[in-house]
């Protein structure tokens, strides 16, 4: 029984840790990228348009970083594929 | 919770399971095109309050695709317009009642995904040749060819979680809501997940604009 509240609790704390980490780089890229397009919108308002539209494409290649922790910890949590080895 | 994550099944046809995910499927596809035909049913030149919503819906998509590649709008308007609409339909239909958005389930996403992987080849190829689509491949040298494959397979898996993480996560949020307290406090959150669903929506489809306008693109040399 002891392997597995340790197992329980490893695997638990690895999908919290990992998400507390995971979030906070593509967090700090996505602030830097949503100032620079500020920057640029105000100092060009003419260009709005493109610079949205780049700034989205970004944004969401940014985001799916973030996405990939989400899945990893999700998968960790309810469809861990070593949970059938641990509890027999 | 638990039924977020393991599929619901409804009933059998011929053997095969029919999940929530499938009848929810159903459900959007029924509403748009009941939508859509009501609409068109009679198109006038003065376009009455609907059909102007959707004329401005089909000039958006349009006006983005022309912004990439220019001169295509009319071409890929098919693909890209009924992507959007299905995603974004599809993305906000967690909020009637019994009904789970489609695009949470990743074997949806992962279709739309590989839709846009088999629309890239076929408009290269329709537009520039086989011999110039493929060119791409081994452009600037031949040593690229395993790197433009990966980043293909990559991109495609990179569309699918994107749009099925942002829509689960959104659902799980608002189940976790629901469990603490039903009444009221989700529907700032629910409110909320319109918006990501509409956001996730544009994103897949400048992201099949922006793949598919790079394979059709004539470079030089």
């Amino acid at each position: 029984m002891q392997g597995e509240i340790l197992f329980l609790c490893v695997t638990v704390f690895t999908a919290g840790f990992s998400i507390a980490f995971g979030v906070v780089f593509p967090a700090l890229g996505q602030g830097r990228a949503c100032a620079q397009a500020l920057e640029s919108i105000a100092r060009q308002p003419e260009a709005t348009g493109p610079i949205s539209r780049t700034l989205f494409v970004g944004l969401a290649m940014l985001e799916s970083l973030a996405i990939y922790v989400l899945v990893v910890s999700l998968i960790l949590l309810f469809a861990n594929p070593l949970f059938r080895y641990v509890f027999k | 919770m638990e039924e977020l994550f393991n599929p619901q099944v409804f009933f059998y046809f011929l053997g095969l399971p029919v999940t929530k995910t499938v009848v929810s499927t159903w459900i959007v596809m029924a509403f748009l095109v009941i939508l859509s035909w009501f609409i068109t049913r009679r198109m006038n030149p003065v376009p009455t309050r609907l059909q102007n919503i959707v004329e401005l819906f089909v000039e958006a998509i349009i006006n983005l695709i022309e912004g990439m590649s220019p001169g295509n709008g009319r071409k890929f308007l098919p693909l890209v317009g009924s992507l959007a609409l299905f995603i974004g339909t599809a993305s906000i239909a967690h909020l009637v009642p019994g009904l789970k958005a489609p695009t949470s389930d990743f074997n949806t996403a992962f279709a739309l995904a590989l839709v846009v992987f088999f629309a890239v080849p076929f408009y290269g190829i329709a537009m520039r040749g086989v011999r110039g689509y493929f060119r791409e491949y081994v452009s600037p040298s031949p040593i690229l060819l395993p790197f433009h494959i990966i980043s293909e397979i990559t991109r495609t898996f990179s569309l699918a979680l994107r749009l099925f993480g942002n829509i689960l996560g959104e659902e799980i949020i608002i189940g976790i809501f629901f469990l603490l307290s039903p009444l009221f406090v989700p529907i700032p959150m629910m409110l909320f997940s319109v918006f990501t669903g509409v956001i996730q929506a544009y994103i897949f489809t400048i992201l099949t604009v922006v793949y598919i306008s790079a394979a059709v693109e004539v470079h030089e040399g």
